[in-house]
């Protein structure tokens, strides 16, 4: 019973010493006590530790103590430095404290996770530590894009963000590439500035814009960029996506671009017309419209074109009948190819001539009367 | 008879050309007309300058406006012509033949070894050709002058245009003169004569339009509300109208010298609705104006056949 209520009150000394030191140290033996506030720390990797460790003697001899670190992997440089050496012992007087500095490089290739390791003054004493690595670490380059999809038409040019880590140790020259379809225009903003390689620190990043112009009569579709960073000893990879939204644009013209012709009044006159899709998308159900002055008719063979696909054409007759009553002289005859989506409209200047009926009528007469004074020079002439 | 080098009818036409040459009537013609020609186109080349459309896209016809434009000081070139020109052609017909039948000399050249339409045909011919070098040549120094002044030379359709021009006012001219002829051989009186061709001519080219004037308010549709009635009472009134040679010649000579004239005749809304103004090609305003060109020319010749089988009719007495 005395045994163990000896040994209750020996905890309980050992807990109003650690309510008295508030944080935890050591197991008091043999009177040294290692002494660290911060013991349970959260970094990032990369990151340099710095713990300050006070080694306290409460016993009435000097204390000659070997401090080793354990429980550390390789990757994990660590060094015991005090008073501005480098030590592997240290000494304390009677009821006196000495302070050792504990660096330790988190690596920057490491687990996320934590990870523990202890401060051990071999046979007397030990200090364990806690390290929260709150993210993984690696010892690569990052590129990526948070928006890395893009929509429009391909008549504008696609911005897109992206962001250059360099998780390395040391400053890497990145040049960047893009493998991008013939025809595109992919570039490379730093600052604003055009550029083709970008200076990244070590462990940290850079803001890359990518402005990327579709080729003018890029068909209707999406497209995969890919954009390379390198170095000769890194190198990392993203891909861009952009989806080309048809543009639906047609042109309405004749086959030899001339918009003029002549017809006799009364008369009709066959124009072949060309209808041209110069968008990027199909056009479906052309139909062809015109506006006429009155009593014109123009008539289309065929009326309506079912589909042009994409940069082709397609022909029509188009029969313009004129007034009978037109007066010589150029009209303007309208004519419109339209969809739901787009419509071109083409203005004709059609010369209309006058019927040569009235001048043969007229060559008649005067014939006419010329046969007449023929006559008259035949009865009475040479008399 | 045919080592003959000149034949008896050209040498009758000489004769003719170089009577008239030498007259006061031809010469004093010849003055007015010149110095009339140099007057307007001293105004149309004071005015030409503002005549020169904005739309520089337009084809002007620029060199054609020396004919047209005026500044209102004296009539354009064209108005003279249709004025002086019956006076020219009247002047030389009026007693070509009542003169020589009055002197006696009528009966004289008939009793020549000649055709008798010799006679007739030569008188006309002859003062034709006269007329013809008048207006050539004021024509050319019209265009010579301008060339001059301006500085632009005519584009080919400018100078055919010109030329179909100086055409029309010979034929036109040429109308006033058989008919004239046709009045010297109807009354014995050059003086006669004279006067009648004189109030034809007077009658056309004043009392015509008031006449005309006359006739269309008094036909005018009471209640103007159908176009229809309005559009052929236009068109009557325009058949009335082309009645008179002079009025043909100003419409056939403005629509040559104005290439941006289309139609003559009223125009409905529907045939003015989508046409673009711009001038006509020579060949569509020379088929607008053909009905002109043809009454014109049928004028020209009835009247020249009438006095031709009248005179073959009348006998000639020596006295």
């Amino acid at each position: 019973m005395s045994i163990i209520r000896s040994k209750s009150i020996h905890f309980l000394i050992t807990f109003l010493l650690l309510g008295l030191f508030i944080m935890p140290t050591t197991k008091a033996a043999e009177g040294v006590i290692l002494f660290s506030p911060y013991t349970d720390i959260s970094v990032t990797p990369g990151e340099s530790i710095h713990y300050s460790i006070d080694v306290i003697n409460n016993s009435g001899s000097v204390q000659d103590l070997e401090l080793a670190v354990e429980g550390l992997s390789n990757q994990w440089k660590h060094e015991l430095t005090a008073g501005g050496w480098k030590i592997q012992r240290i000494a304390v007087k009677p009821d006196d404290s000495q302070t050792v500095s504990l660096d330790v490089d988190v690596p920057l290739e490491v687990e996320k996770g934590t990870y523990n390791f202890h401060l051990i003054a071999p046979g007397k004493t030990s200090l364990p530590f806690t390290v929260h690595i709150t993210e993984e670490g690696t010892f690569k380059t990052e590129f990526t894009s948070e928006q890395p999809n893009m929509e429009g038409p391909s008549t504008g040019a696609f911005n897109f963000e992206t962001t250059l880590r360099n998780r390395t140790v040391e400053n890497q020259l990145y040049s960047l590439t893009a493998d991008a379809p013939k025809g595109w225009d992919i570039q490379f903003k730093v600052d604003s500035k055009r550029v083709t390689s970008v200076n990244v620190e070590a462990n940290s990043t850079k803001d890359v814009d990518v402005e990327i112009v579709p080729p003018e009569n890029v068909k209707a579709g999406s497209y995969k960029i890919p954009l390379k960073a390198a170095t000769n000893s890194t190198s990392a990879q993203t891909e861009l996506e952009v989806v080309i939204t048809g543009t639906y644009d047609l042109k309405l013209s004749t086959p030899s671009g001339l918009l003029s012709t002549d017809v006799t009044a009364g008369d009709e006159r066959k124009l072949q017309v060309e209808v041209t899709n110069t968008g990027s998308a199909n056009l479906r159900d052309i139909e062809l419209k015109s506006e006429a002055p009155v009593n014109w008719e123009v008539t289309f063979e065929p009326k309506k074109i079912d589909a042009i696909e994409a940069g082709k054409s397609a022909e029509v007759t188009a029969t313009i009948k004129a007034d009978q009553k037109a007066i010589a002289g150029d009209y303007v005859v309208n004519m419109t190819a339209e969809t739901a989506e787009a419509s071109s409209d083409a203005g004709f200047r059609v010369a209309v001539k006058t019927s040569l009926l009235w001048g043969w009528v007229g060559i008649l007469i005067i014939l006419g009367v010329i046969g007449g004074m023929y006559y008259l020079f035949k009865k009475y002439g040479r008399r | 008879m045919k080592a003959k080098l000149i034949s008896p009818f050209w040498v009758m036409v000489r004769k003719e050309m170089a009577d008239h040459m030498r007259s006061w009537r031809y010469n004093l013609m010849l003055l007015l007309i010149g110095l009339t020609c140099l007057g307007s186109l001293y105004t149309a080349m004071m005015s030409i300058r503002e005549a020169v459309p904005k739309d520089q896209t337009l084809n002007a016809f620029l060199f054609l406006k020396l004919f047209t434009v005026s500044d209102g000081t004296l009539p354009p070139f064209i108005t003279f012509i249709g004025f002086l020109g019956p006076l020219l052609g009247i002047s030389l017909g009026f007693d070509a033949v009542n003169s020589e039948r009055n002197k006696g000399t009528l009966s004289r050249v008939m009793a020549q070894p000649i055709h008798r339409d010799f006679l007739i045909g030569a008188k006309f011919v002859g003062a034709l050709i006269l007329i013809s070098m008048m207006f050539l040549s004021l024509g050319f120094l019209v265009m010579g002058l301008g060339l001059l002044a301006i500085g632009i030379p005519p584009s080919a359709e400018e100078f055919l245009r010109m030329l179909l021009f100086l055409l029309l006012s010979i034929i036109y001219v040429g109308f006033w003169l058989s008919l004239a002829i046709l009045f010297s051989i109807k009354f014995r009186q050059s003086a006669t004569s004279a006067l009648s061709s004189l109030s034809i001519w007077l009658f056309f080219s004043v009392f015509f339009t008031m006449l005309i004037q006359l006739i269309a308010n008094a036909t005018a549709p009471v209640n103007a509300t159908n176009p229809n009635d309005i559009l052929q009472h236009q068109q009557f009134i325009q058949v009335i109208m082309s009645l008179s040679p002079s009025q043909l010649f100003s419409e056939a000579t403005t629509t040559l010298l104005t290439p941006t004239v289309r139609s003559l005749g009223p125009l409905t809304l529907e045939q003015v609705y989508g046409a673009i103004p711009s001038p006509l090609p020579l060949g569509q305003s020379m088929l607008l104006i053909w009905p002109q060109v043809t009454g014109m020319i049928a004028a020209t010749l009835v009247c020249f056949g009438i006095s031709y089988a009248y005179f073959m009719r009348q006998e000639i007495r020596s006295r």
